[in-house]
């Protein structure tokens, strides 16, 4: 497995560790009354999310640091492009389908819609790790 | 990424040549062990300036490394 691809499983299993961590324990939407409630939910998701991705790079330099020296090269580079643009596409259509489904189907305000674009965002970042990480997988 | 036309001889070049490995072979040529592994296999072409590098390794002509297996093209092909 290259150091790259250790990486891109170090993310994907951030983003998802961070992910449910916020999801189960924040209430859904921003509102009048909760918006203090979400903001911190969400600062101390992103401060925990540092910490794992800083954490684990420093571990995977240490325990691999011929690998971590040797700089991305081309092949790598491409695939992080293609992974790019899988995860421009869901944030694309998740960012616009949500926000036309929440405003023509359910009505929703204006905290809804912020949830749905951030769930558009954080399924996006999702996306291009696991794209990267099929890449990587299967010309291993 | 798709299986391509280019088939190479990397392996029976790396074996003539002190049965370099892969590690050796990435090193000089200044990409991953996977990448000359998903090169070898046919599964990734490299740019010109990889072929090349690695030509100039082995001491041969980028022809001898890579082979075109696709069907000829006419010299129209690629003009706008």
């Amino acid at each position: 497995m290259s150091f790259r691809e250790k990486t891109a499983w170090l993310t994907l299993c951030a983003i998802v560790i961070v992910t449910v961590m916020f999801w189960l324990h924040s209430p859904t939407g921003f509102n009048a009354h909760n918006h203090h409630w979400v903001m911190l939910a969400l600062l101390l998701s992103l401060g925990t999310y540092v910490c794992i991705e800083v954490v684990g790079y420093v571990v995977l330099r240490l325990r691999y640091p011929r690998d971590a020296r040797t700089p991305r090269d081309e092949r790598e580079r491409l695939i992080d492009l293609k992974a790019l643009r899988f995860a421009y596409y869901t944030f694309v259509i998740g960012t616009f389908g949500g926000i036309f489904f929440m405003l023509h189907l359910v009505h929703a305000g204006a905290g809804t819609i912020g949830t749905v674009v951030l769930a558009a965002f954080v399924t996006a970042q999702l996306v291009k790790h696991a794209v990267r990480i099929v890449y990587y997988r299967r010309d291993a | 990424m798709a299986p391509t036309a280019i088939t190479n001889s990397i392996r029976r070049l790396r074996f003539e040549h002190g049965e370099m490995t892969q590690q050796e072979l990435a090193e000089r040529v200044g990409v991953t062990r996977q990448t000359i592994n998903a090169i070898e296999a046919g599964k990734y072409s490299p740019s010109l300036e990889v072929a090349f590098r690695m030509a100039g390794i082995f001491g041969v002509r980028v022809d001898d490394v890579f082979h075109y297996g696709g069907a000829p093209q006419s010299p129209k092909d690629g003009v706008p």
